[in-house]
């Protein structure tokens, strides 16, 4: 039980790099990506957990003993800015594309002038 | 060739990654029981000095506002370049012809599908904006809300089709309404300081604990924030679903050039 939230973490950003580097689709690529940005949340969320604590919300409790909220408000933020990164990503793609006619990172050789 | 160096290289990398990854997890503290000093103050203090009771919205606003400057500015930056990237030759017009790969049947849209859209986006843009006011309350905030607000949007263009949709989403006001949600947030940096406080200080009356209109100065970013997500996401969603018309013919003087 220890050790599966740092397993957990671990694979996701093992398989995440493995995605990446293996990718053949660019699209397949930043899903890949967003797979090794959610090991990050799952890092974070897991170092702020506290055993047998409630979340940071203290609207019905009086204020006390809770889950970090610093590391929340880390992953909140991040989670919105990664899905607008991943749209650039995704838009640089769709331009990729256009212009070359294929998404696979192997079929691409650098620009040329 | 490549793709088997690639994967060589991955394989060394990871061979050096993982001891060192094992040994530093091997290192934590026990799981549920972090020594965790910045949260227990918040968790502590946090009411008592913001008047706001979600702990989450006290960091990202208020005790840490200047990070959240930075989160907003890339996302920003982020949506413009995404959408400097897709503005272009197609989709331009609200005349546009939809693009057809060739060979694949057009799916036409079910009743059942217009209606469920048409009664959907009414509520979720109105759970949106309940998400976008309750952040000093309830978990929530111009983050979340902004993102659900778009998506809303996004349910006309589900249930009516592209131009009804883009008939209601025009560009250009949005585009100046990202900027002013964002200006918003800048401006709450800025106007502590005329009066002599420092950058993003809480000088707003705080309110009562628990009412709506609470927290200061943290609902005023907090509804740029909603803005500026909201529009920056129905930015993206016009420029990748105008990339679904069809191309426009090229000038002919454009294409001898």
């Amino acid at each position: 039980m220890n050790w599966i939230p740092w397993l957990l973490a671990g694979w996701l950003f093992f398989v995440g790099i493995y995605g990446v580097i293996s990718s053949r689709n660019y699209v397949h690529l930043v899903g890949c990506l967003a797979v090794v940005q959610s090991s990050t949340y799952v890092l974070l969320l897991s170092v702020g957990y506290r055993q047998g604590a409630g979340p940071p919300i203290f609207f019905h409790i009086p204020p006390g003993r809770a889950v970090d909220p610093v590391v929340q408000a880390l992953v909140l933020t991040d989670i919105v800015v990664g899905a607008t990164i991943s749209a650039l990503l995704l838009a640089l793609a769709l331009q990729v594309h256009k212009v070359k006619g294929t998404l696979d990172p192997d079929q691409l050789r650098p620009l040329r002038r | 060739m490549r793709r088997y160096r690639r994967l060589a290289l991955f394989a060394i990398a990871m061979l050096g990654i993982l001891p060192c990854m094992i040994g530093l997890f091997a290192h934590m503290p026990r799981f549920g029981e972090h020594p965790l000093p910045y949260g227990d103050a918040i968790n502590l203090n946090g009411v008592r000095q913001r008047h706001v009771t979600n702990m989450v919205t006290a960091v990202n606003f208020d005790y840490r506002g200047v990070d959240t400057l930075g989160e907003e500015i890339m996302l920003i930056a982020a949506t413009v370049g995404a959408v400097m990237l897709l503005r272009g030759s197609r989709g331009e017009e609200l005349s546009a012809r939809p693009g057809r790969a060739p060979g694949r049947p057009i799916a036409w849209r079910s009743t059942g599908q217009v209606l469920i859209a048409r009664l959907m986006a009414p509520l979720i843009l109105l759970f949106g904006l309940n998400i976008i006011i309750h952040p000093q309350l309830t978990p929530g905030g111009g983050f979340q809300g902004g993102v659900i607000v778009a998506s809303a949007a996004l349910l006309i263009w589900l249930g009516d089709g592209y131009r009804p949709w883009r008939r209601l989403m025009r560009s250009r006001p949005i585009e100046v309404a990202e900027a002013i949600g964002a200006a918003i947030y800048a401006l709450c940096g800025f106007a502590p300081m005329v009066v002599g406080a420092a950058f993003l200080q809480n000088v707003l009356p705080l309110g009562k604990t628990g009412a709506l209109i609470s927290g200061g100065l943290i609902l005023l970013i907090n509804a740029g924030v909603g803005i500026a997500v909201a529009c920056g996401f129905a930015l993206l969603f016009i420029e990748f679903l105008q990339e679904t018309r069809a191309e426009e013919e090229p000038d002919p003087e454009e294409r001898e050039a």
